[in-house]
């Protein structure tokens, strides 16, 4: 697995020294609160109801045991012993004090991590595949593209001090595991008619009160002039983005004002001037070593007529949690952060700790987290899934119900969140406690449900089957429901359904919607197709009839 | 909106006190400017691509970075100095102690600090990172990792 070297290490020291003084002079009065704002965000920190929350990223979202250690350890020594793993591939810790801030930074910077840019007006950690190089059919595996880029952009002089947060993701399988078309920018990794490889970009796609589906703005960047061309994406939006209405900031209002075609006009003209540079081609050598420091660490295994455990419970969980790995004797295992009775994307350090001892036993000491608050276990033997899932059984952490109903994605809402208008985990809960039988669950199949606590949209609800926003009427908790949202095959912004329904009632009106579905499916038929072919009416009339 | 600066002169690396014209006043009278030696202040709004065809005529432009949180002086930096090859003096006026090594490598050589950040140790911000990851205007004394 890639690490980083001495020269890697030391910066992220010299980044935690400088915000060390930074936050000393906050402290001291001698910085003002709107600067160490900005500041502080670079680096993770926010300022939140309760306590302080730092956002640790996971970069492209791989992690390894020795690191997956060292967050457990944060959560005791720093935090209340959990952390809370995130819809883009981050972690977050909701009780952080502040003068104890330098010292967890480097604690993290030992086994490099980081909280750079993980926050603020800046580009933030990129969302990968979390299946990137295990998938049978992926065009490339996207992970040394996304560390090249993830160099390119950490305190970049030119685009620190962007308009707005600039979120992007790097594909490189057929499915859109990453939601690309969400991103400020995505990168799709593609095949031109000579076979050689480039990215097609999409810019200016994004959730919140305006969600967005990024055009396409250019169909194949040679791999070498990717630097050149975000280049020139960013200067367009650093130099022409809309900085004086709050509601304006992200890009997506740029290429909405101008339209896809003339916004990719503007970045062209630009990249003109930076595509030849021979500065700023990739570093085709440094490609070619990181692709070695990512090879799969696991060769092909006969298993010889191996047959797996034959048990009801195990069966289920291996339906909905195991996938196929294009290596051959070997799964990809997903084990879900979501536990009935727990807050979605939560996990104790007693957990964190376990975890990566499975990871080391079953799992080449590697892991990766995804979009839907999992983990991911790499490389399991196929001979091994079933002690794994006896280990998990033990640990409680081996709930069948990754991909079903009862998986539910939420942000941490107004539990935890300052800016939430309302909760997330209680309704969370509240779906797990009416959805709790396996049978019920499998034979509904894999809908999923995402909650986010206010517009700005964490739990990703615009991309779910069944989606909910919170909304404050009258200090009452109500929920916006979006139907048929989806970005695996295409990206599909769910359809409004209706006008809020107050809290207390939200969990009926999911029902209500699932039996709608169930009555009306064909065989095999899933809910986005289904939604499709029956449309909102019979939806509408069910909850609001 | 264009927003004039309220800084009318600097004094230069040479001791020497160049007035200041805002980037129309200059595009309109670059021959006028020329003969009185005057420089050029840009503000984040303005559109640095005026400049070009008489760039290497200025003895000075400063870049007004007054606001924090605007970036576009990074760019207009980036712009003169190392896509049009400008070899003069870049200032940076009103310029924020946090963000000295970013305005340094994006290209601007001199600088003049905001009042609140008298007495402040500078070697601390304009040298606070020895590694970086990106091409840049200008990366001198850091190691270079790309």
């Amino acid at each position: 697995m890639y690490q980083y070297n001495a020269d890697d290490t030391a910066f992220l020291v010299e980044r935690v020294d400088q915000f060390e003084k930074q936050l000393k002079r906050y402290l001291a009065g001698d910085l003002d609160a709107l600067k160490f704002r900005s500041l502080r965000l670079r680096n993770g920190l926010y300022m939140e109801l309760h306590a302080h929350m730092l956002r640790v990223a996971i970069p492209y979202g791989i992690l390894n045991t020795e690191q997956l250690r060292a967050l457990a350890d944060v959560a005791d020594k720093y935090d209340r012993g959990f952390g809370h793993f995130t819809t883009r591939q981050n972690i977050q810790y909701n009780w952080i004090e502040l003068p104890e801030i330098a010292n967890l930074l480097r604690d993290l910077s030992a086994v490099g991590l980081h909280a750079i840019q993980t926050s603020g007006k800046a580009m933030r950690n990129i969302t990968a595949d979390p299946f990137s190089g295990l998938t049978e059919d992926e065009v490339e595996d996207a992970r040394p593209y996304c560390e090249l880029v993830r160099r390119w952009f950490n305190i970049h002089p030119e685009f620190s001090w962007l308009p707005s947060k600039f979120k992007m993701a790097i594909n490189g399988a057929k499915l859109d595991e990453t939601a690309l078309q969400i991103h400020d920018l995505g990168l799709k990794i593609v095949k031109n008619d000579a076979g050689e490889l480039g990215f097609a970009s999409y810019v200016g796609g994004g959730l919140g009160a305006a969600p967005m589906v990024g055009p396409e703005i250019h169909p194949f960047v040679p791999v070498e002039d990717i630097l050149s061309y975000l280049e020139s994406v960013l200067r367009i939006y650093n130099l022409k983005g809309r900085r004086d209405n709050l509601k304006r900031l992200r890009i997506k209002f740029l290429v909405r004002e101008h339209g896809a075609a003339e916004f990719a006009k503007m970045v062209d003209e630009d990249w003109q001037h930076g595509k030849d540079d021979p500065e700023l081609k990739l570093n085709m050598e440094e490609l070619a070593k990181l692709k070695q420091d990512f090879a799969l660490p696991v060769k092909p295994l006969d298993l010889g007529d191996f047959k797996d455990t034959l048990d009801i419970n195990y069966s289920i969980w291996k339906t909905n949690n195991v996938r196929a790995h294009k290596i051959a004797g070997y799964s990809v295992v997903n084990i879900s952060l979501t536990q009935l009775g727990t807050a979605p994307g939560d996990a104790t350090s007693g957990q964190m700790r376990m975890i990566a001892d499975l990871a080391d036993k079953y799992s080449n000491s590697e892991l990766r987290t995804t979009k839907r608050q999992n983990l991911v276990f790499p490389y399991v033997r196929k001979d091994q899934v079933h002690a794994l899932w006896q280990d998990l059984d033990k640990s409680d952490l081996a709930s069948p119900h990754h991909g079903t109903l009862a998986h539910v994605v939420a942000c941490p809402g107004a539990d935890y969140c300052d800016l939430a208008k309302a909760v997330s985990i209680p309704i969370a809960q509240q779906v797990q406690q009416r959805f709790d039988d396996m049978d019920k669950l499998y034979d509904i199949g894999p809908i999923n449900i995402n909650i986010s606590g206010c517009e700005n949209s964490c739990g990703h609800h615009h991309i779910a089957d069944i989606g909910l926003l919170g909304l404050k009427k009258n200090e009452q908790e109500f929920y916006q429901i979006t139907l048929a949202g989806e970005t695996l095959q295409e990206t599909i912004i769910g359809r409004k359904l209706g006008r809020s329904i107050a809290g207390a009632e939200v969990v009926d009106a999911i029902e209500d919607i699932v039996n709608i579905y169930l009555e009306n499916r064909e065989e095999g038929e899933n809910f986005v197709d289904a939604f499709k072919r029956i449309g909102i009416a019979p939806f509408k009339e069910k909850v609001y009839g | 909106m264009v927003e004039d600066s309220e800084i009318i002169s600097v004094v230069n690396e040479q001791g020497k006190v160049i007035e200041l014209l805002s980037v129309n006043e200059w595009v309109a009278n670059v021959d006028s400017g020329v003969k009185s030696g005057k420089g050029v202040v840009v503000t984040p709004a303005d559109d640095v691509g005026l400049l070009q065809e008489s760039l290497h005529k200025i003895p000075l432009i400063a870049l007004d970075f007054v606001s924090f949180d605007d970036g576009r002086g990074y760019s207009q930096a980036t712009l003169i100095r190392k896509r049009w090859s400008y070899s003069g003096e870049i200032r940076g006026i009103n310029a924020h102690l946090d963000q000295l090594q970013f305005m340094l490598r994006s290209g601007v050589n001199t600088y003049d600090l905001q009042e609140q950040y008298q007495g402040s140790n500078e070697h601390d911000y304009t040298h606070g990172f020895s590694i970086c990851y990106q091409v840049a205007a200008n990366n001198a004394d850091m190691k270079e990792k790309f």
